[in-house]
């Protein structure tokens, strides 16, 4: 790796902590919601990093442009939240969540320093090699989804489904929309001619 | 690092932002002209440099500079209780990603350096420099991917203004934009297919070796055209502004250069999506007779220098870029504001099933075929 | 990747630097004249509370969502797109049982009344 791929790992690997960790303890769920926005386009950028061009670019269009908006309208149905008043010692769930932080934090500097035998055996491709470039593109990733994947893929389109159906059951109810019936043309006539 | 491509970046760029701005104010000036002559007035007039007690106004091309200049000492309002930051951040997170948009479309041929003085050989060796900031993998997905993030901008604009006309404004906008976001999407597939690329340059070149997507994608074309109008939010979709009914809507508590930075982006967005336009479906910067070495035009033969070329391909583009814009604003001024539902239901009844099937035929023609 | 993502890189940082400029711009040459009546909000006259709580129509939320379930169809769709000539007859045959299944969601999400905007 270069010094600039190096660096860019870097700077976009700041920001992503950065803005989980204000996502994660702001008061203000708009706000949340806005940094959330910051850490996904930094995470499209460690994607980039990783050769997964197609990734950090549906990255954006679905997490950037889909979920963040779809967060966004739900706050906007809640309103404003008064402000929580400052509890006076931390409470059991709190310390709970620190403690797990701590603990999957330091299993995965221990992954990521090369002590783990699981990443031991993991093959590098260097980008020079031409499979290796194309590995993250379009082409791959619909040879691989499109040939090898077409069940799953399928299966995709029952989930979506599925999801649609909850939305509008919390939404609708058991009410079934019945389109007023269209006058004839006759009535329509008459009613002129009033 | 790598000098000549550091350089032809920046002039690049330079001369995108040259152009946008520009644009900006010379459509401004032809949208007030356009609209005053529709409607049968005048228009800006006033506005002018006084020289030698005359009043130079330049049939009111001074008016958009003047209201530049104007914006920039406007008071600068924020409303008390809005939410600061967020109101602070939302003009700019409209704007940034509709420039960085720009980076993936070719404004012409690409430029062999060795060969820029003379009639370009079979085949040509040395650099090359495509005329377009970044040649990307998933190409016109990234206008996708910036375009979406655009929703964002006008959601919290409405959020944070404390005011109900904005936070309705807001919300009828973030609505409207992503209801089109599918069907501009969708519309689009039956191009990819057709071309059988996500590249911008590829499908450029599809082009000029066979036929301009116009005529075997016209339903495409007019899909996106309709979406495109709805995602920026113009007349005959202008509901998320309406003046009328919630007085400007997410834009109403801006003033000054940030509601003006609003209205650039609208702009941007504008030269955005005739730029889309033109290279997805007018062939980019084809013009039929003239090839890469010369005008080859029914039996009338002359070669010209490869610069020469590229120079024609660059004017052929922008001229082919203001006749889509023309368009854009003949529909802006002549059709008048739908309503909200239908609105909704024209995305979601009529245009997301027409590129459904628009897809489906594609694919079974292009197979039998 | 250098020459790819640099020329990205600088369009994003030039981008973010001219509307950084137009907007401290703004700030600092703006004058600031603030009056009581000015900071209320833009409304006939009235105060009008907190804005910011106001009733909501639900169709927004199942917009949103019926959003959500097809622009994750759409980038399936470029995908398949990109690669349409070589995935052949079997692809085209996917998508469409693919596009059905999704079809058929739509036509539910009218017949419950989703994009339903009176009452």
């Amino acid at each position: 790796m270069s010094i600039a791929a190096i660096s860019f790992f870097f700077v976009c690997g700041a920001v992503a902590i950065a803005s989980a960790l204000i996502t994660v303890t702001q008061n203000n769920p708009i706000r949340a919601a806005f940094s959330l926005l910051a850490h996904i386009i930094a995470l499209a950028g460690l994607f980039i990093g990783l050769q997964g061009h197609f990734l950090a670019v549906i990255q954006l269009i679905i997490y950037a442009g889909v979920v963040v908006v779809l967060f966004i309208f739900t706050i906007m149905y809640i309103g404003p939240v008064p402000k929580p008043e400052s509890a006076g010692r931390p409470s059991f769930a709190k310390l709970f969540s620190i403690a797990g932080m701590v603990v999957v934090t330091g299993a995965v500097t221990y992954a990521a320093l090369g002590y783990s035998p699981a990443l031991k055996g993991l093959n590098t491709c260097p980008e020079a090699v031409a499979e290796c470039g194309q590995f993250g593109g379009v082409e791959a990733f619909s040879a691989a989804l499109f040939r090898g994947g077409v069940v799953p893929f399928e299966l995709i389109s029952i989930l979506l489904t599925v999801a649609v159906v909850g939305a509008i059951m919390v939404a609708r109810g058991r009410l079934i929309y019945r389109e007023k019936p269209r006058r004839k043309k006759q009535e329509l006539s008459i009613e002129n001619n009033r | 690092m790598d000098m000549i491509l550091l350089v032809s970046t920046l002039i690049k760029i330079a001369f995108i932002l040259v152009l946008i701005l520009t644009f900006n104010v010379v459509l401004l000036w032809v949208e007030r002209r356009l609209a005053a002559m529709i409607q049968d007035r005048i228009g800006p007039v006033r506005a002018g440099i006084p020289i030698f007690g005359y009043n130079l106004a330049l049939k009111g091309l001074v008016q958009p500079v003047a209201d530049a200049i104007k914006s920039l000492w406007k008071e600068d309002f924020v409303p008390p209780n809005a939410d600061k930051f967020l109101h602070a951040m939302a003009p700019l997170v409209a704007v940034i990603p509709v420039i960085v948009a720009f980076a993936v479309i070719p404004f012409g041929s690409s430029l062999y350096l060795n060969h820029a003085f003379e009639v370009l050989p079979p085949e040509p060796t040395g650099r090359v420099i495509p005329l377009q900031v970044a040649t990307m993998n998933f190409g016109i997905l990234f206008v996708f991917a910036m375009g979406g993030t655009g929703v964002v901008g006008s959601a919290i604009a409405g959020y944070s203004s404390n005011n109900k006309f904005s936070l309705v404004g807001g919300l009828r906008a973030a609505g409207q934009m992503v209801s089109y976001e599918v069907a501009l999407g969708l519309s689009l597939v039956g191009c990819f297919m057709l071309y059988n690329t996500l590249l911008i340059e590829d499908m450029v070149r599809w082009q000029i070796e066979n036929v301009w997507g116009i005529f075997l994608q016209p339903i495409a074309f007019i899909l996106f055209l309709t979406g495109s109008t709805a995602e920026m939010k113009r007349v005959p979709f202008d509901v998320p502004e309406a003046e009328a009914e919630i007085v400007g809507g997410f834009v109403l508590e801006y003033s000054g250069m940030k509601f003006a930075i609003f209205k650039m982006g609208e702009y941007f967005e504008l030269v955005l999506a005739s730029a889309v336009i033109v290279v997805l479906f007018l062939g980019g910067h084809h013009l039929p007779g003239l090839t890469d070495r010369g005008i080859d035009f029914l039996g009338f033969a002359q070669p010209l220098w490869h610069g020469a070329v590229v120079a024609i391909h660059l004017g052929v583009f922008l001229v082919k870029l203001v006749l889509v814009l023309w368009l854009q604003f003949m529909i802006r001024w002549t059709i008048p504001r739908f309503r909200y539902d239908q609105i909704m239901k024209l995305s979601w009844r009529y245009m997301l099933p027409l590129a459904l099937l628009n897809i489906f035929v594609t694919g079974v023609v292009i197979m039998a075929l | 990747m250098v020459a790819t993502y640099l020329p990205l890189l600088i369009m994003i940082l030039v981008a973010v630097a001219l509307a950084l400029t137009l907007f401290l711009l703004a700030v600092v040459l703006g004058n600031k004249n603030m009056t009581p009546e000015k900071a209320m909000p833009y409304e006939s006259g009235q105060s009008t509370g907190d804005a910011r709580h106001i009733r909501l129509s639900l169709t927004f939320f199942l917009t949103a969502i019926v959003f959500t379930v097809f622009d994750i169809e759409a980038v399936f769709l470029f995908a398949w797109a990109a690669m349409f000539r070589e995935l052949g007859w079997f692809g085209l045959m996917e998508m469409v049982a693919f596009m059905l299944i999704l079809g058929v969601t739509l036509v539910y999400a009218f017949r419950k009344g989703a994009f339903e905007w009176e009452k």
